[in-house]
């Protein structure tokens, strides 16, 4: 070899964990340094050893994670494959644009001839050696990402890929960017969620609190051996991770590997066989692809190729390592089982460029922006971002200049996060980045996706996660009005449309196949005079659920003949099954349209009643009052609900509900569910419904307003699968004769924290008084309770949000759920205070909150 | 009267493993302080091998194994004070050069010679001679380095990683010092490399360096460096012996500060600097004491001095890969990790390999009577005679559970083998953790 070896493969999780928990005061009191000289040391510290203290007293606890809770992927799970071209990748001679002048005359000596290249279109062509990488383009499956770099580039090697593997670009490289993502899985992580092949894990695999496994490309001799003898000496050597040693953490930390070295070899024995005959990349990638192949559980893959430092003898050295990545990629998808192609994404990063002037030696030097590739089935083949300019305000680049970035890469990883793997991508990135509209579609079980879209050229700028910012408060329309309210007539659930079979969908929407809802579409579904539901009903309650979206994106259900709103009913992210209850009022025709933002979406809707002008029941709002905890025993016995179980909760007559009432409005949530299921409520003693209420995924906290009639003053409430835990709390009750009457509402926004006056105002432990009455169609007075759609958005901790009246204390209740970094959105009634206003009220760290009101009680 | 705990202590940090006959030597030295002059009495290191032969161009592979070798036993048998090798194993994850980017055996031997030689020795004599040797020169690129086309590769890294860190120099300053190195480059071929100073290819223009002015050379680069950031480069130095010795965790001791300066003071004598971090209290903190991981060329010694396999019939070389530390290939130019670089199911898979590999070898030797220390004795006298063996001191609670777990289920076992026993155990005494800690 002819060129320079200083690429950092390895960035070690000490290192990582001491940077992490050196603060500045704590650097200038005991060791006398100032805030520069820490940032000095960074450098040094990932570079030279770890020169700085960890003062973190329980460093290291994720080094010895259990390895037990191996299992095959979740059925909408996608699957990253990282692949580090360690050293600065040469992007120029990799995507090369060859029709800029500028390239044929900063790189005489290194430039590669167009009739050599596989050509893209008229300005770009691909490495020669990128041949299976072109066919792979032929077919539209690999996004070129271009320009990708940060702000202020750093040219070390060290800082810069630091700085890439964290995702903070000028920040303290304490963690990478999977490894936090890792992190936000909590108890779900284990040894096989995140593995690097080789033998030491890179810090973007290195979280806060968890850590990716190493696995070796030869496979592992210890730890796989069936003899008896052996298994009993594993069993001893087990037992050294028993419990504390009392010796300090290295010593645990030891003990805790070795265990988890026998654990895995056990487990991942098969991978090895047949031996692997090929080498470098396209060995550790065909391991990765047979880890996948074998199902067990893995969600990020990470290899590397090295290195690129081609400071000298570039031609003949950057030749080599393009083919090697050629193979390599190669190998991987000739290995990878297509059952997983439709969900499985490589993508490649290198620290940095370099520079666009190749130097006397036919080498080039440390540089800026790169171009990077996405690769996989489920991936929109094209050029995405813009090429940086080999011009700087029109004049030529001067020896050491540099291109300037176009795409900031956190947007890449971004959307590996939000399209690909799942999880908040602020939470994982300090901050929101937008999405590179790259991917077919989320991941999907089973089988590749062959259709082809054309790629676009040019980068789309993608909204954040969460509802579009909504109008201003108090644009609902009036009209279709009943002025006087309506009753609720609650009827076992019924399902009204299925756009997976076709369901209920009209003609020329797929009835009877079946087709989801495209981007920014609408469809029409018919309530009113149809399906048992009289002709006269003003307003349906729905519970609708959002399947397999291919992309975060949101939902709004509003009257059929009137402007859509700018609000949302509920939000997804790719691949959720959400469902939320939603009252809405019917237009025209007694239907209601349902609008998709992005992507596409099944949509399933469940009527659980509807309101007439002169009906049954009338509501009376209560303040929210627990009656179920299975946790504790309350309402029901103590100790999960099982699979397949049904529990019977007796509702009226209790906890200010009438015992003459007949409806009754539930918040319900199931929390540490074992299983992935749903739960559905209904009257105890009526045939079960084929409807679900709720949706939920192992170790899922997710609540759902349910409007449940009851049976003998009670409801039946059952769980599909796994055992969970049940929570329900009360939020009203219909009765009879007397109550208050429902006005139901086109959608309005009546609070957005992120854009509200002008700026973002996030909502912290003190709780926000809103004004409903007077705004967004809801009259000024007489108003005894308002049904809101609240959406929580960019929450920075895990929590919940309690919406309840103004002048009183929150109540031990919850309305709906926050993760950290998610969007979550549920149905609220909420009494209004006596000022009119309804309190919000937000558990932990800080969160964003919107409102729109769809209805609101009086009488 | 020496603590002996700590005496054995302190053999393992600067002498890879505690030799008996070490013990009893320095239990005899009337002050902590004299014991340690003692470890520190290095000899002047013997000529290299006769058997390295540069002139063989053709086989770099059998010069790389025997080199290996002949490194992995001076660490573990051939050298009177060890922690010369320990000291030139420092300087080379400082210093880095690699031996298959250099691919140039005299070049490598020579550097790693020039390590040793001035292991303990003056910090600024050897940082000038490193930066003149074509191990260096070839490494970072200075060789290529010229006034027509400048090469920053060595400039740069000598400040970022060698002697002062991002943030004490500017860009400015690094393309000064570029130009200051522009001329030094190499002559001949595979085994003949040496430095040459090609004085058409070097600026001799004025250069602004760190605020100095003037027609600077490369070696003034590193003069100016030293004198006029000497405390920065000292703590730096003297904070990374502490890594090395002590523990890379943990607050560092404020002493370090005046033990660089003390390091200035005495015109940079490495001796000094050590001695004094070996002198220090927190150095025998129990925090210090379980801080520190031995890495896989630490490891890979002290089992071989501890069973008398030489690095010949364990070829060493076979497994220092997949440990993750190989000698003469630092994974890139800031050297290695400490710790938790090495705690990770892949590289203690390698152990195992090794130790697995090991044990077979002491069995088919007889090494030792296995009939008297394991298979015939109670399980209590086994478990301690193996960890006697291995010098794995008292045992943790944990270790001696599994120990005794597997002893006892293995001869209650109905297809149990005594030779499984002795194997077994041997295999769980390597791969305790008390033998990976340092």
């Amino acid at each position: 070899m002819t060129f320079s070896n200083r690429y950092n493969r390895e960035i070690s999780a000490s290192d990582a964990r001491a940077l992490l928990s050196v603060r500045d005061d704590s650097i200038s009191t005991s060791n006398g340094l100032n805030r520069r000289r820490f940032l000095q040391m960074i450098g040094l510290g990932l570079g030279g050893g770890a020169l700085l203290g960890n003062v973190m007293p329980s460093f290291l606890p994720h080094d010895w994670r259990e390895a037990f809770g191996a299992g095959p992927l979740g059925p909408t799970d996608g699957v990253l494959v990282i692949v580090g071209m360690y050293g600065g990748n040469d992007g120029l001679n990799t995507v090369v644009p060859y029709a800029d002048p500028k390239y044929q005359a900063y790189r005489s000596n290194i430039a590669i001839p167009q009739d050599q290249l596989h050509i893209i279109d008229a300005n770009i062509g691909l490495h020669p050696n990128l041949s299976f990488v072109k066919s792979m383009y032929d077919q539209q499956q690999v996004a070129i990402v271009r320009g990708l770099g940060y702000p202020n580039p750093d040219y070390s090697h060290f800082n810069s890929m630091a700085y890439w593997m964290s995702g903070r670009p000028n920040g303290v490289a304490s963690s990478g960017w999977i490894g936090r993502w890792m992190d936000g899985m909590g108890s779900r992580a284990d040894l096989y969620t995140v593995a690097t092949i080789g033998s030491s894990v890179p810090l973007h695999l290195v979280g806060q609190s968890t850590k990716g496994t190493a696995i070796p490309a030869d496979g592992f001799n210890f730890g796989g051996s069936l003899e008896t003898t052996e298994e009993r000496m594993y069993a001893g050597i087990r037992g050294y991770s028993s419990a504390s040693a009392g010796r300090g953490p290295w010593h645990d930390a030891l003990a805790g590997a070795t265990r988890g070295t026998i654990d895995l070899a056990q487990k991942l024995a098969p991978v090895f066989t047949p031996p692997i005959t090929t080498d470098d990349l396209a060995k550790s990638l065909t391991v990765a692809a047979r880890l996948i192949n074998a199902d067990v559980g893995l969600r990020v893959l990470d290899a590397s190729l090295d290195p690129f430092d081609t400071h000298d003898g570039e031609p003949s050295a950057h030749g080599v390592k393009m083919q090697q990545l050629d193979d390599g990629i190669r190998a991987f998808f000739a290995t990878l089982d297509p059952k997983f192609a439709g969900r499985v994404t490589l993508m490649t990063f290198s620290e940095f460029g370099r520079t666009p002037w190749s130097n006397a030696s036919s080498g080039t030097d440390h540089g800026g922006p790169a171009p990077h590739f996405v690769i996989g089935a489920n991936v929109q083949g094209g050029l995405y971002g813009q090429q940086p300019s080999l011009t700087k305000a029109g004049a030529d680049l001067a020896r050491w200049d540099r291109d300037s970035f176009t795409t900031d890469f956190r947007t890449m990883y971004a959307t590996m996060i939000e399209g690909l793997l799942g999880g908040g991508s602020s939470t994982v990135l300090g901050g929101t980045f937008a999405t590179i509209p790259l991917f077919r579609a989320t991941p999907v079980d089973p089988g590749p996706t062959t259709t082809t879209v054309p790629g676009p050229t040019t980068i789309v700028p993608v909204t954040t996660p969460g509802t579009t910012p909504g109008t201003t408060p108090g644009g609902s329309a009036p009209g279709f009005g009943d002025p006087g309210g309506t009753d609720l007539v609650s009827i076992v659930p019924t399902r009204l449309l299925d756009t997976r079979s076709g369901m209920g969908m009209a003609m020329g929407m797929g009835m009877g196949m079946g087709a989801p809802i495209g981007a920014a579409s609408s469809i029409s579904l018919t309530i009113a005079g149809a399906n048992g539901i009289p002709a006269d009903a003003v307003a349906a309650v729905l519970n609708v659920t959002a399947v397999g979206a291919t992309s975060a994106s949101y939902l709004t259900v509003w009257p059929t003949g009137v402007d859509r709103p700018g609000t949302s009913s509920l939000n997804v992210r790719g691949g959720d099954v959400v469902p939320n209850l939603v009252i809405a009022k019917l237009g025209m025709g007694g239907s209601v349209d349902i609008y998709n933002n992005a992507g596409t979406v099944h949509c399933v809707v469940d009527i659980v009643g509807f309101f007439q002008t002169e009906a049954a029941s009338r509501f009376t709002s209560l303040a929210p009052s627990r009656i179920l905890d299975t946790r504790s025993g309350l309402g029901a016995p103590g100790g999960p609900v099982g699979q397949n179980s049904t529990i019977d909760v007796t509702v009226a007559g209790i906890a200010g509900v009438g015992s003459d009432a007949d409806t009754v409005v539930l918040n319900v949530t199931v929390t540490q569910p074992t299983g992935e299921g749903y739960v559905t409520v209904w009257p105890n003693g009526a045939p079960m419904p084929t409807a679900s209420n709720l949706n939920f995924v192992p170790g899922q906290t997710v609540p759902n307003l349910v409007i449940a009639k009851l049976g003998n003053g009670k409801v039946s409430i059952y769980n599909s699968s796994g055992a969970t835990h049940l929570i329900a709390d009360v939020l009203g009750s219909f009765r009879a004769g007397s109550g208050s009457r429902l006005t139901s509402l086109s959608p309005a926004r009546l609070l957005d924290t992120r854009t509200d006056g002008g700026s973002s105002n996030p909502v912290s432990q003190t709780p926000i008084a809103l004004s409903v009455v007077g705004r967004g169609g809801v009259p000024a007075v007489g108003v005894t309770a308002v049904v809101l759609n609240v959406t929580a958005t960019d929450g920075t901790r895990d929590g919940y949000v309690t919406v309840y009246p103004t002048g009183q204390d929150a109540p031990t209740a919850s309305n709906l759920n926050t993760s950290a970094g998610q969007t979550r959105a549920n149905l609220v009634i909420a009494k209004v205070g006596s000022d009119g206003a309804v309190a919000m009220y937000n558990s932990a760290g800080a969160i964003h909150l919107l409102a729109d009101v769809v209805g609101y009680f009086t009488g | 009267m020496l603590d002996q705990a700590q005496i054995t202590y302190l053999l393992r940090r600067t002498e890879y493993v505690a030799r008996s006959a070490r013990v009893t030597a320095l239990m005899a030295m009337p002050t902590l302080a004299a014991a340690i002059d003692d470890i520190l009495a290095v000899p002047v290191p013997p000529a290299l091998p006769t058997q390295i032969d540069h002139t063989d161009t053709t086989d770099q592979w059998s010069q790389y194994v025997f080199t290996q070798q002949w490194w992995f036993d001076l660490m573990a048998f051939d050298s009177p004070r060890p922690i010369q090798e320990k000291m030139t194993f420092f300087w080379h994850g400082h210093f880095t050069s690699e031996w298959w980017k250099i691919n140039d055996t005299l070049s490598m031997t020579t550097q790693n010679q020039l390590y040793r030689v001035n292991a303990l020795g003056n910090f600024a004599t050897l940082a000038q001679a490193m930066a003149l040797q074509p191990a260096m020169l070839r490494y970072l690129d200075n060789a290529d380095n010229t006034k027509s086309s400048p090469n920053q590769n060595f400039a740069r890294e000598l400040m970022e990683l060698f002697l002062l860190g991002v943030g004490n120099y500017s860009e400015d300053d690094v393309v000064a010092a570029a130009r200051a190195w522009t001329g030094h480059t190499i002559s001949g071929s595979t085994g003949t490399y040496a430095h040459l100073f090609k004085s058409a290819n070097h600026d001799t223009g004025s250069k602004t360096f760190l605020g100095q002015t003037g027609n600077w050379d490369g070696p003034d680069i590193i003069t100016i460096i030293l004198n006029t950031k000497s405390q920065i480069v000292a703590r730096f130095i003297v904070g990374e012996l502490w890594s090395y010795f002590a523990t890379p965790v943990g607050p560092q001791p404020l002493a370090l500060d005046v033990i660089a300066a003390a390091f200035v003071m005495s015109g940079w004598d490495i001796k000094g600097a050590v001695k004094a971090i070996l002198l220090l209290p927190e150095f025998y903190l129990p925090a210090t004491m379980q801080g520190l991981v031995r890495t896989p060329v630490d490891w890979i010694v002290a089992v071989m001095a501890l069973t008398g396999y030489r690095g010949a019939k364990v070829n060493p070389q076979w497994y220092t890969d997949g440990m993750g530390q190989t000698p003469f290939v630092p994974p890139n130019v800031s050297g290695w990790h400490p710790n938790g670089a090495w705690i990770n199911t892949s590289s203690m898979g390698a152990r195992a390999d090794f130790a697995g590999d090991i044990v077979n070898q002491l069995r088919n030797d007889a090494a030792y009577n296995w009939d008297t220390l394991i298979v015939n004795a109670t399980v209590a006298n086994a478990v301690g005679s193996v960890a006697t063996l291995f010098a794995l001191g008292s045992l943790s609670a944990t270790t001696l559970a599994g120990m005794t777990s597997y002893l006892v289920a293995e001869r209650g076992a109905s297809d149990r083998n005594d030779w499984w026993q002795a194997t077994n155990l041997l295999q769980m005494a390597l791969l305790a953790p008390e033998m990976h800690l340092a």
